[in-house]
């Protein structure tokens, strides 16, 4: 019965790895940071928690098997899945960090950007809009 | 990792910068079967029959927002060893001062060992638990107060990690339920990190007293035949008990090297001073790991009545003070080898088996399997 279980996981998880062409990070228009890959990774760690100008930056995550995720992760991170889950983990269970906030779709971190000056967030490029601002697209 | 509600709620708590007292909810859980592989063996709890229930746990954490950059943070943990009762190990009010110091008020982990922090979190590491060996000091979690500061040096991230508190949480001890005090508990852990590498020192000192009923009663007799120093050597009280640790990670390309060295010393007791240490060398191959760990554990002991003749009337004490303190020694090593296949997003399994020798008494030898599922939520 375990083994079944199991099967129908690994194969809803195998079908959900679909692959997309280009994942772009979005800020809000009004934000003129400059951001290094190395920064939007901090950003998206935990570890930086401040744009330049010292505002605090609300980082937008997309939901757990998202497309645009699991490709953010494996070439922005540098990291898997499992490293990404396991680091928060980490951070969470140890009261050294509040989870990033997560969003259903492409569409609700696009929203969310263009509504809040201080926001970062990364989607599927070809779901930008011109709501927001690109500063970086990752191949 | 967190329930919807909870995300639509801070989703929305954004956009509106309204203060909500919202809770956000996570958790962990593993279910942990083990069996020693012939009869008359006993590891970590185990015995020849298949358990489930001894090395299974589960945890809920809830967290809430309270505004102006508090937050309260509940971690509950029901532990098939304690029979499933349900204990806080966390409770604590935190309090981000800025980006780079984080306080927090209440009950806690004591940083004592790289993986203190979550303990617990099997999905975290590679092991099922960390090595035993190493992470068997008799209290994990304090009352009182830490702060957290973290910041840059150079390429390096690094963390500094103080506390100060006490514990007076109920332990078996000599074959008694007791509850200890450990009083001024304070110390701290450093962390470096940088990309690959993570270096880690920790130090801690704290009033140890533990009583119990032998020793007491011991002591006690030692006492009143004059002899009080011996009587303070025996008892466990007001004992001043000084901790280090030292680690290090590496973690290339998949190739993963950790190791750790603790030393526990309390002074004026019976207890001998113990040092142990392991060393784990794991590698991944996509979804699956494996790793091998070996480990030792050294309590060498200092026997206060060896000044004593014997053949005296005062053999009545001697001897059975001498027989506690021998049963102290200790010289351990084990090698435990697992492999980790991480078959789901937030779920792994997990096998291992620990080949443990206890060098003065052999008839300690034990082999153990234990298998386990963990996730997190």
């Amino acid at each position: 019965m375990k083994y079944i279980k199991i099967n129908a996981i690994l194969l809803s998880t195998a079908l959900s790895f679909t692959a997309i062409a280009e994942v772009a990070v979005i800020v809000n228009p009004a934000n003129s940071s400059a951001l290094t890959d190395r920064e939007i990774s901090r950003i998206f760690l935990g570890k930086n928690k401040t744009f330049a100008n010292g505002a605090s930056v609300m980082a937008a995550n997309l939901k757990d098997e998202s497309a645009a995720r699991e490709e953010f992760e494996s070439k922005v991170l540098k990291k898997t899945s499992y490293q990404v889950k396991s680091y928060w983990a980490k951070l969470i269970f140890s009261g050294k960090a509040k989870p990033l906030a997560e969003f259903d779709s492409d569409a609700d971190v696009l929203n969310f950007v263009a509504a809040n000056p201080d926001a970062i967030g990364y989607i599927d490029a070809a779901n930008v809009s011109d709501k927001v601002k690109v500063i970086k697209t990752f191949k | 990792m967190k329930s919807k509600i909870a995300v639509l709620a801070l989703a929305s708590s954004f956009i509106s910068y309204a203060v909500q007292a919202e809770i956000n909810l996570s958790g962990f859980a593993s279910i942990t079967g083990g069996i020693t592989t012939s009869s008359d063996e006993a590891l970590y709890g185990f015995n020849d029959t298949f358990d489930f229930k001894n090395g299974s746990l589960l945890a809920i954490q809830a967290s809430s927002n309270i505004g102006e950059g508090l937050d309260i943070t509940a971690q509950i943990v029901s532990r098939g060893e304690n029979d499933w009762d349900t204990k806080f190990e966390w409770a604590y009010v935190s309090y981000n001062v800025n980006d780079k110091l984080r306080l927090l008020a209440g009950r806690q982990r004591a940083p004592f060992y790289m993986y203190s922090d979550f303990l617990d979190v099997s999905y975290a590491y590679p092991w099922i638990t960390p090595p035993q060996g190493v992470y068997d000091l008799i209290f994990n979690t304090f009352d009182g107060l830490s702060g957290i500061y973290s910041t840059t040096l150079g390429e390096f991230d690094s963390t500094y990690h103080f506390i100060v508190g006490n514990n007076s949480d109920e332990i078996e001890a000599f074959g008694e339920t007791t509850k200890p005090s450990m009083d001024n508990l304070m110390g701290g852990a450093a962390t470096f990190t940088r990309d690959w590498l993570t270096l880690r020192a920790a130090y801690f000192s704290a009033d140890v007293s533990i009583p119990l009923m032998s020793l007491d009663t011991l002591a006690g007799n030692w006492n009143a035949v004059g002899y009080q120093a011996y009587g303070d050597n025996t008892r466990i009280f007001e004992d001043k008990g000084t901790f280090w640790e030292l680690g290090f990670q590496m973690d290339f390309d998949g190739v993963m090297v950790i190791g750790e060295y603790t030393s526990l010393e309390i002074d004026n007791t019976l207890l001998g001073d113990e040092e142990s240490y392991y060393l784990m060398f794991s590698k991944r191959f996509d979804n699956y790991l494996i790793h091998i760990t070996y480990g030792v554990d050294e309590t060498s002991i200092n026997d206060f009545t060896r000044g004593l003749p014997t053949g005296t009337p005062l053999d009545a004490l001697k001897l059975p003070t001498q027989g506690i303190i021998a049963s102290r020694k200790a010289e351990q090593s084990y090698v435990t080898v697992g492999l980790r296949w991480d078959f789901h997003n937030s779920a792994s399994l997990k096998f291992e088996y620990t080949d443990f020798s206890d060098d003065i008494n052999s008839s300690n030898d034990a082999g153990l399997f234990r298998t386990s599922l963990v996730t997190i939520f």
